[in-house]
């Protein structure tokens, strides 16, 4: 059937070619035929028409498309005029639309057709299923449509009525139709669908062409396999489809990163240390890369690394460089000297602004006077020079003091050390400077001595101490002072007899205290006398110097003589023993019969004091010898007081006695000790310990001093142990009850429920009685629980801290989920102090690893067997490093401990 | 020798010798384990199971590697005293002793003549480096032990209870007789500690810089020595006392009274955490053994008892008296008395101390102060001449690791430690008598339900609370005070509501528990007129 169809289209196809020729002979005649354009454009006279179809009426016989087409052309022709003027506004729509379409859409039949389907789409899908039937139906409307125009002209002959009255019927069909088949509009049946262009049609343009054999096989082919496409599924399901082969697809893909994640995943650390080489980084690093490529680089790079140019630079560029070279502590020292001139600047600017600011005229004219005062430099008067000359005498006494331009500083010290000579000029020049500068400071003074008027004594000292050398100073110093001393001691102020000082009380405090002031001017004279005896003992050789320049006397203190302020020392350090002394009494009174402070207390009766006076740092070293040599040089026994020593030691028997008793009550008999491990020592007896002390275990003869004590004091020891006890017990219930308090006993409130004997006879309420059982009951139980339930002698506070709370945790955190695990799991610590150093590393390491500087690339895949072992590897080769990085910290004690053991002594 | 055992199992073909070695590895691979890890089977979680997986092996390996360590690195053997035939330890003299020991350790044998400042009291270095003495009559003096000279001394001139060295030797504490005082080595006076009052015993916790402190009136004080704070001031009402010691494992501070008890404290609480009745007379002395484990109290009764801290029990009791007690590193027990100290040893490692060394100094001397010097097999031994000293061989820890004491310390290094030992510087409130404890799971609250008294005190403050809530100012009408109060009354209901919406649900669990109970004993309705009346109070 198809192929039927397609003969009878290809049948029509072959003649449509020769009818275009034909066709566009008369184009430009019958212009309204051959498209919309020239329908719209001006038209031939219908006169002339009507001769024109005249003259070749034959053209309108042949096939039966040709027919077709005549028939429209009649059609057209005779109907032409009338339906234009009646559809005007449907004539220009519709032209207007094919004028358009029509060429473009003429191109590709499938739209054609889609075209068509707005026409007659039920009639178009009959042709597209029929085939053959549709071009009979076609065939067959062609008949009617002659029929009709006859019938048409005869009603118009008939009625002689217009054509249009009677044209309604058709309206439709001629503007689809109204034009003649060309390459713009398709015949009727190409509209349909009939006229389907298959692949026959395009072949046979080639036929005979090369290729063309094959392209028909393949087609046959094809043709031969072909089956009928079926209808697309509805969007959901294909959709849905999509997905599931997408969603498989896409598993298998992320399977085979599975093991790669997991392992990650499982993995103690992520470490990111490889790749972390992006590129230079410095300058110099990229310079150093640099090779010549043009041609003047070379010539440069040539000239540079010349062996000549590179020799020179080494055996003299480089001295020339060093020239170029600031020494660093040059640099500071430029650059402290810069900021020290600009603060100082700075400050000045500061300072006159200000000063600037003050209005005041009088502050200004004082100002310009100090000014002037200051250009003119040599004071005038007397008075100016008197202040001048202090002031040089005051900077002079600095200078004397300070020697400050002696070479005395640091840096003149080490030029001097150095050697004057080695200097260079600049450096000599400045030490020279500096001598001046001393020798002019002290000349100075010399020239202002005669304006100043001091005393002449004082000059006299002060001529001879610059005279005199620095040894002499001290002696003459001493002399002076103990001069001064006696001078003021041998004053005698006279008391006013009026005044608040006249007064009797006054009078006597004064007294008092001239004679205090006299004691200690007294004392500062022997010790002056003392330390100048010391000195004149030391050196001799001076002596008999200074003795010629000052005619000093020479007071004879003795060598006994005992130095003053260690006098005080004593005392005050005796009146604070006597304290320590009643204090320790008071210890015994206190502590509960301490049988070692009565030795303190004969101890400290015997009041010595131990001067360190020549060495002090070695006193302890010295003394570090048996008692036997007990008496060393620097020991001084003081007896002052004895009588009072005696008094007191006595009193202390005295209480030793009453105390002995209460003492002795710990002392259990010998008899006990007999089997004893640990035989103490004879201590136990205060009153006879200081006789005789005994010899530990090894004298076999200490027991003879023992004594055996009496019953009623071991019945008092007996009895003391059983308070003891038993106020423990009490302590231990209070504290119980404090921290697990007894419910209060069931009681009705007076007056509630007694009011009849009924309610009295029962007694209190069940609920009640049932609550403090219960309450009884969660008591007991918290007691059994109790850590010291089962311990008597022990009471453990189960008080809760809060502060300590915060070191718990309150709950079990997270992936935990048991308390035992997780408590096993943190008993190691886990710090480098407990741990080796090869392993605190890997306990400490977090849970990604990443040197600076590194971007993170996504991950890639690897295939799952050799990556596997890339990142352990890479793992473990940090554990090496660690390893051989870090020695561990043992050994650093290693190598000293031997020293200063008895190891496994065999004592024969 | 070559012969191998039958009946041994497959695996233990190495050598004996071999064997014994890996035997002692594996026990000290155990001592660093810090005891068993946790049973992973029971874990349902794979990925912490893994995680803790890996974490063991790391433990594993960490324990290994300091095993190994300490056996190569650490090869010090401390020594002991060896009797043959019949002759006893504790018959050994110094002398004999000093005959055979190395001239270095011979050297530590001396006594030191010092008769008129009064029974000395000692302190070491936590090095052993220096040792500071006080003379009850205001000499102080800090010594250098290594090259023995005199760093510095002085002079107080007032009665001095106790010194002891702060966190290293630049620092010492003394308790004089109205204050204690901070001196530097130079002997410069850095502070006076006038809070502390007349101090009898000093005590400084070292990694907690606190410096403890029990006075005239029995008032204990905690003070930070760092920032100068006072962490805790408790009075003890335990009457006087000059016997204090810190537990060197946990930093509590011990206590021993008149009553005979021991009381343990810590800075945070002021009650103290243990009262233990040790002896039934006063207590003369106490010492805590290094690992913290052992306590030794002597009594007025003339017995020393070592107690097992943990627990609370006795151990041992040995007959003796002692004033003053001191164990040692490796645990040897010191116990002086009049001028004899006696040496307690446990070589068998059972806790069971008996007789190992005596010495008796001059006749006359009255033992101060026992104090063996660390990682030494010296016991320094303050009296009332001065100070002695003698070898006990085995006393001191014979390897000393210098990240935490070094007798050869640099000033370098003295100074990084001081700096490290400040930043590890534990709170005050790390002090308690389990310090493992801390990071673990706080123990169930005891009471999970409050109580009715406390629920009707939610009640009232929550609608206290609503009560005062402020209203907001509304429009010209909506603000009429019928509104305001019916709002209001509106907001305390709400408040209520939960606490009501508790009370009845509890009430019908009550109900419902009742009515269950009821029905189980329900007695047929006949017989209910003699079931048992509750009996009345």
């Amino acid at each position: 059937m198809i192929e039927k169809k397609r003969k009878s289209r290809d049948g029509k196809k072959h003649d449509r070619p020769q009818k275009f020729t034909r066709k566009s002979k008369f184009s430009k005649k019958r212009g309204k035929i051959e498209d919309d354009k020239r329908r719209t454009g001006p038209r031939l006279p219908q006169s002339l028409r009507i001769e024109l179809d005249r003259i070749n009426p034959n053209d309108q016989s042949g096939s039966e498309e040709d027919e077709e087409g005549i028939n429209d052309d009649v059609y057209e022709y005779e109907e032409g005029v009338p339906e234009e003027e009646s559809k005007k506004n449907r004539r220009f729509d519709s032209v207007e639309n094919y004028e358009y379409e029509l060429p473009k859409d003429f191109k590709d039949e499938n739209v054609d057709s889609d075209d068509d389907d707005d026409f007659d789409g039920g009639e178009n899908k009959i042709a597209h299923h029929k085939g053959k039937k549709g071009d009979l139906d076609q065939l067959d409307d062609d008949v009617e449509d002659e029929d009709d125009e006859r019938h048409l002209r005869m009603l118009q002959g008939i009625t002689g009525m217009p054509s249009q009255a009677f044209q309604d019927r058709k309206k439709t069909k001629v503007v689809s139709e109204g034009y003649p088949e060309s390459e713009y509009n398709p015949t009727r049946d190409v509209l349909d669908g009939d006229g389907h262009i298959a692949i026959e049609d395009l072949l046979e343009s080639i036929q005979g062409k090369p290729g063309y054999r094959e392209l028909r096989k393949i087609t046959r082919q094809v043709e031969k396999k072909g089956k009928v496409l079926q209808a697309p599924l509805p969007k959901e399901d294909r959709d849905r489809l999509e997905r599931s082969a997408a969603y498989e697809q896409s598993k298998k893909d992320i399977t085979r990163w599975e093991p790669l994640v997991k392992r990650n995943r499982e993995a103690p650390t992520i470490m990111f240390d490889k790749d972390t080489d992006s590129g230079f980084s410095t300058i110099g690093a990229i310079a150093s890369e640099f090779e010549p490529r043009t041609e003047f680089e070379k010539k440069m790079s040539s000239l540079v690394n010349d062996d000549n140019v590179m020799a020179a630079h080494k055996e003299d560029g480089s001295r020339l460089l060093e020239l170029n070279k600031i020494s660093l502590e040059d640099y500071i020292s430029s650059r402290n000297h810069i900021a020290k001139m600009r603060s100082l600047l700075f400050r000045h600017e500061v300072k006159m602004k200000r000063v600037k600011k003050i209005k005041s005229k009088t502050y200004h004219r004082l100002l310009k006077k100090d000014r002037l005062k200051g250009s003119v430099g040599i004071p005038m008067d007397a008075e100016e020079a008197k202040e001048l000359a202090m002031k040089q005498e005051f900077k002079r006494a600095e200078e004397r003091m300070t020697l400050r331009h002696k070479n005395q500083s640091k840096w003149a010290q080490r030029i001097v050390k150095r050697g004057i000579d080695t200097q260079d000029e600049g450096t000599r020049a400045a030490m020279a400077e500096q001598l001046h500068q001393h020798a002019l400071l002290t000349r100075k003074m010399n020239s202002m001595k005669d304006s100043s008027s001091s005393d002449d004594s004082s000059d006299e000292e002060d001529s001879e101490n610059s005279d005199g050398s620095d040894e002499d100073k001290a002696p003459k110093l001493l002399a002076k002072a103990r001069e001064k001393t006696r001078r003021v001691l041998e004053e005698d102020d006279g008391v006013p007899d009026s005044g608040v000082l006249s007064l009797p009380f006054m009078k006597r405090a004064l007294k008092k205290r001239k004679e205090a002031a006299d004691e200690e001017g007294r004392l500062a004279i022997q010790e002056f006398e003392s330390s100048l005896k010391e000195l004149e003992d030391t050196d001799e050789a001076k002596i008999t110097k200074t003795g010629t320049v000052s005619g000093r006397r020479v007071f004879g203190a003795s060598k006994t003589q005992v130095i003053e302020p260690k006098n005080k020392i004593r005392s005050s350090s005796y009146s604070s023993d006597s304290e320590a002394e009643l204090e320790a009494q008071e210890d015994i009174d206190i502590g509960l019969g301490r049988t070692d402070d009565m030795q303190n207390n004969i101890n400290v009766n015997s009041v010595s004091l131990y001067v360190d006076a020549d060495i002090p740092q070695d006193s302890v070293l010295k003394n570090s010898e048996l008692v036997k040599d007990l008496g060393p040089k620097m020991t001084y026994e003081v007896s002052i007081l004895q009588s009072n020593t005696w008094k007191k030691m006595s009193s202390n028997r005295n209480e030793v006695d009453t105390n002995g008793k209460r003492s002795q009550k710990v002392v259990e008999p010998a008899t006990h000790n007999q089997d004893i491990e640990f035989e103490g020592v004879g201590e136990d007896s205060d009153a006879d310990s200081e006789g005789q002390m005994l010899d530990g275990i090894l004298s076999s003869e200490h027991k003879s001093s023992y004594k055996l004590p009496s019953q009623a004091e071991l019945i008092r020891e007996a009895f003391a142990g059983d308070d003891v006890q038993e106020e423990f017990n009490k302590d231990k219930e209070e504290i119980m009850n404090l921290e697990n308090p007894e419910p209060e006993k069931p009681a009705q409130l007076p007056g509630w429920g007694q009011w009849t004997r009924v309610q009295k006879k029962k007694g209190l309420p069940s609920w009640v009685l049932e609550e403090h059982e219960n309450a009884k009951r969660k008591r007991e139980e918290a007691l059994r629980k109790r850590k010291d339930a089962h311990l008597k002698h022990v009471i453990i506070s189960e008080k809760l801290d809060k502060k300590a709370e915060k070191l718990l945790t309150g709950t079990l955190p997270y992936p935990f989920t048991s308390k035992e695990v997780f408590e096993q799991s943190i008993r190691m610590p886990i710090g480098p102090e407990f741990n080796p150093a090869t392993a605190v590393r890997a306990l400490n390491r977090p849970e990604v690893v990443k040197k600076q500087g590194l971007i993170i690339k996504p991950i890639r895949y690897e295939d799952s067997k050799g990556s596997g072992g890339k990142v352990m590897t890479a793992f473990s080769a940090a554990m090496r490093a660690s390893f051989y990085q870090n020695s561990t910290h043992f050994q650093i004690s290693s190598h000293c401990s031997n020293a200063g053991k008895p190891r496994n002594l065999n004592v024969k | 020798m070559g012969a191998k055992q039958e009946n041994g199992d497959p695996e233990d073909i190495l050598p004996p010798l071999e064997q014994e070695l890996s035997h002692e590895l594996d026990m000290k691979v155990k001592k660093y384990l810090r005891g068993e890890g946790a049973d992973l089977e029971v874990l349902k979680d794979k990925k912490l199971k893994g995680q803790l997986y890996t974490r063991e092996n790391l433990y594993g390996t960490s324990a290994k590697t300091a095993a190994k360590t300490e056996k190569w690195l650490l090869p010090s053997a401390g020594g002991y005293l060896e009797a043959e035939g019949i002759e006893k330890t504790w018959r050994i003299k110094q002398d004999t002793i000093g005959r055979e020991v190395d001239i270095s350790s011979a050297k530590n044998q001396y006594d030191i003549v010092l008769p008129d400042f009064g029974p000395y009291t000692l302190d070491f270095t936590s090095s052993g480096r220096y040792m500071a003495a006080a003379g009850r009559k205001g000499h102080l003096a800090v010594v250098d032990m290594k090259n023995m000279s005199l760093i510095k001394e002085i002079q107080v001139r007032e009665t001095v209870r106790d010194v002891v060295f702060l966190h290293n030797e630049m620092f010492f504490a003394a308790a004089q007789k109205k204050y204690p005082y901070i001196y530097n080595r130079d002997g410069v006076e850095l502070h006076c500690l006038k809070e502390h009052g007349a101090v009898t015993r000093l005590q400084f916790l070292k990694n907690h810089f606190l410096l403890a402190s029990i006075n005239k009136y029995g008032q204990l004080r905690y003070q930070d020595v760092t920032m100068g704070e006072m962490i805790g001031n408790f009075r003890t009402g335990l009457g006087r006392t000059d016997v204090m010691q810190a537990n060197p494992f946990n930093g509590v501070v011990a206590l021993g009274h008149s009553g005979g008890t021991v009381s343990m404290w810590k800075p945070t609480s002021a009650v103290p955490l243990v009262k233990m009745l040790c002896h039934p007379g006063p207590i003369t002395a106490m010492a805590f053994h290094p690992d913290g484990h052992l306590m030794a109290t002597s009594g007025k009764e003339r017995k020393i008892k070592i107690w097992d801290v943990r627990k609370f029990e006795v151990l041992q009791t040995i007959r003796g008296h002692a004033k003053t007690l001191d164990f040692s590193q490796k645990g040897l027990l010191a116990a002086g008395t009049g001028s004899f100290v006696q040496i307690f040893g446990d070589f068998s490692g059972s806790r069971n101390y008996s007789r190992y060394m005596g010495h008796s100094i001059v006749k006359g001397y009255q033992i101060r102060k026992v104090a063996f010097r660390p990682y030494e097999d010296v016991l320094g031994i303050g009296h009332s001449m001065g100070w002695s000293s003698i070898l006990i061989p085995g006393s001191g820890e014979p390897n000393f690791d210098t990240w935490l004491a070094n007798p050869f310390e640099t000033t370098k290094q003295r100074r990084e430690k001081e700096i490290h030992s400040l930043l590890d510087k534990l709170p005050p409130e790390t002090i308690m008598l389990d310090p493992s404890k801390i990071g673990t799971v706080k123990s169930a609250k005891k009471k999970e339900k409050p109580t009715k008294k406390e629920m009707e005190a939610d009640l009232e403050t929550a609608v206290e609370a609503a009560k005062g809530t402020a209203m907001k100012k509304k429009t010209k009408g909506r603000n009429k005070p019928s509104k305001i109060a019916v709002k209001k009354k509106e907001i305390v209901e709400r408040a209520k509501k939960p606490f009501l919406d508790q009370q009845m649900a509890e009430e019908e669990k009550v109900a419902k528990k009742k009515r269950k109970i009821g029905e189980e004993i329900a007695l047929p309705t006949a017989l209910q007129r003699f079931a048992r009346k509750k009996a009345t109070a």
